[in-house]
């Protein structure tokens, strides 16, 4: 029996100097908010919005509006990357389709998610169906865009391969084409993840009765500065998890590439 | 087992283009044939004709008597750079091959650990490609390649990016396994002593477009100086 050996380019990043950088940027932070350089008010210290930040948790806002925006960005995310994927599989095998679509989707790429609110608005109205298409649409594109790029760089050999080897087309796909662009995946995903994010404040911003980031807006009506820094917190936090979260799965699952 | 090879009036042009003129060639049952030539003379085409990666302009190519249509596993492949999945071991590679069989497990696993043995990688069977040298990478495709059963051989500079010790054992093990196996073999290199040191029989292409310019049966026994420098010259005709 061979013990299975740890598969190349597993590198995993060491939390000291993450934690370090934190702790610096919390003290010069505290420093700052305590000098008196900014005006009274405008900006809180780290107690300050750890302070709201537990009041809205006690008073269950938090848990509504992390819900409701986990559930737009995590819906849109999942449509968007769903359709975008298999897009990317389609363009990045057909060079025909490819040549149809791609310019399609270079031109509408550089328009930023925020630009379509006013449309979505119009087309959809201020429900949940306008914030989750608008969240598809973002992630739809840069996954289409890194899916169709790693498709189109699997080496040809290795499909030739598969072929004289007499593996049929589902295997094919399931073994050979899917592993093979298994890493621009699961960059994609990662990449779309963060898309998502900044779309569903766009979303949100456009208009909303729930959510971190309409509650970033009416904690700004207000000033209530304390507990805006404490949604941002909350929304930089929630980014870092995900990503942390796709880069496990990708460690787990796509072992054999670097990235 | 093995099967005859015949490139019947093949051509191939791309566009106005002539990669290949009419060729015809015939590779017997079990033979070796080393096709010798330059950098872009048509040499990998031929080989892809013969795989059933790309399609002639004119005429057919025919393993066994049967028109070839597509790649097949009766037609294996080794390729310059191995072409092994880097996501499977070096027995997961071989599996790969094996699965056509519709075998049990276990004895997939038996056959391609066998397989891997059969090319002095009994130990690498767990190792990814990426873990593996250039010379191991190359044993585990030809391990893969051989594990399909193919009865054509088709090897496309297989040893091209090795180093001369590594290659001078990979040229070993592969007239071992051709002695062993009696597959048909058609060897592509632009190395005319690895042609020499392997094959029955040289094939020289050569030209714009490309041709057969000499077409020589190596004798059995020590090399021969004098074949040697028939064959460079042609090589340096085209």
């Amino acid at each position: 029996m061979h013990a299975t050996p740890s598969p190349p380019g597993r590198t995993r990043g060491r939390p000291g100097p993450a934690l370090g950088a934190a702790g610096a940027v919390l003290v010069l932070w505290y420093l700052l908010a305590r000098s008196g350089a900014v005006a009274p008010g405008l900006l809180p210290t780290p107690g300050e919005t750890a302070a709201a930040l537990a009041d809205s948790a006690r008073s269950g806002l938090l848990a509504t509006d992390l819900g409701a925006s986990l559930a737009r960005a995590g819906q849109g995310f999942a449509l968007g990357a769903v359709t975008g994927g298999a897009l990317g599989f389609a363009t990045g095998c057909l060079p025909g389709l490819s040549a149809a679509v791609t310019p399609v989707i270079s031109f509408l790429r550089p328009i930023p998610a925020i630009a379509l609110v006013p449309l979505a608005t119009a087309w959809f109205g201020i429900g949940e169906t306008a914030k989750r298409l608008l969240i598809a649409y973002a992630v739809l594109l840069v996954v289409w865009l890194y899916v169709h790029d790693g498709v189109s760089r699997i080496p040809v050999s290795h499909l030739r391969a598969a072929r004289s080897l007499g593996a049929p087309a589902h295997r094919r796909f399931t073994e050979v084409l899917l592993p093979a662009a298994a890493p621009a995946l699961l960059a994609a995903l990662r990449y779309g993840a963060s898309v998502a994010l900044l779309a569903l404040v766009a979303a949100e911003l456009g208009g909303a009765d729930s959510g971190l980031a309409y509650r970033l807006q009416v904690d700004g009506q207000f000033l209530r500065v304390d507990r805006m820094f404490a949604g941002l917190l909350v929304l930089g936090l929630l980014g870092v998890a995900v990503d942390l979260v796709l880069a496990a799965i990708g460690r787990r699952f796509v072992h054999w590439s670097a990235s | 087992m093995s099967l005859g090879v015949r490139l019947e009036g093949l051509a191939v042009r791309h566009g106005d283009a002539h990669v290949l003129e009419r060729t015809d060639l015939e590779l017997p049952a079990g033979s070796f044939t080393a096709l010798l030539g330059p950098s872009g003379c048509g040499k990998s085409t031929l080989l892809n004709l013969v795989a059933g990666f790309a399609r002639p302009t004119e005429g057919r190519v025919t393993a066994g008597g049967e028109p070839v249509r597509g790649p097949g596993p009766e037609r294996g492949v080794v390729f310059q750079h191995y072409a092994l999945f880097p996501w499977r071991t070096a027995r997961g590679n071989v599996e790969f091959a094996l699965k056509r069989l519709g075998l049990p497990r276990p004895e997939r696993r038996r056959r391609a650990l066998a397989a891997l043995a059969e090319v002095g990688l009994a130990d690498g069977a767990g190792k990814y490609p990426a873990q593996l040298s250039g010379g191991m990478q190359q044993r585990v495709a030809l391990a893969r390649a051989l594990a399909a059963e193919p009865e054509v051989l088709l090897m496309d500079e297989p040893f091209g990016a090795l180093d001369a010790l590594t290659r001078t054992r990979m040229q070993t093990l592969l007239r071992e396994l051709w002695k062993r196996r009696g597959t048909t073999v058609l060897f592509v290199t632009h190395d005319i002593d690895e042609a020499l040191s392997l094959a029955e029989r040289v094939v020289v292409l050569g030209g714009t477009p490309g041709r057969i310019l000499a077409d020589r049966a190596v004798p059995a026994g020590p090399p021969d100086p004098e074949l040697r420098s028939l064959i460079a010259r042609h090589l340096g005709s085209g």
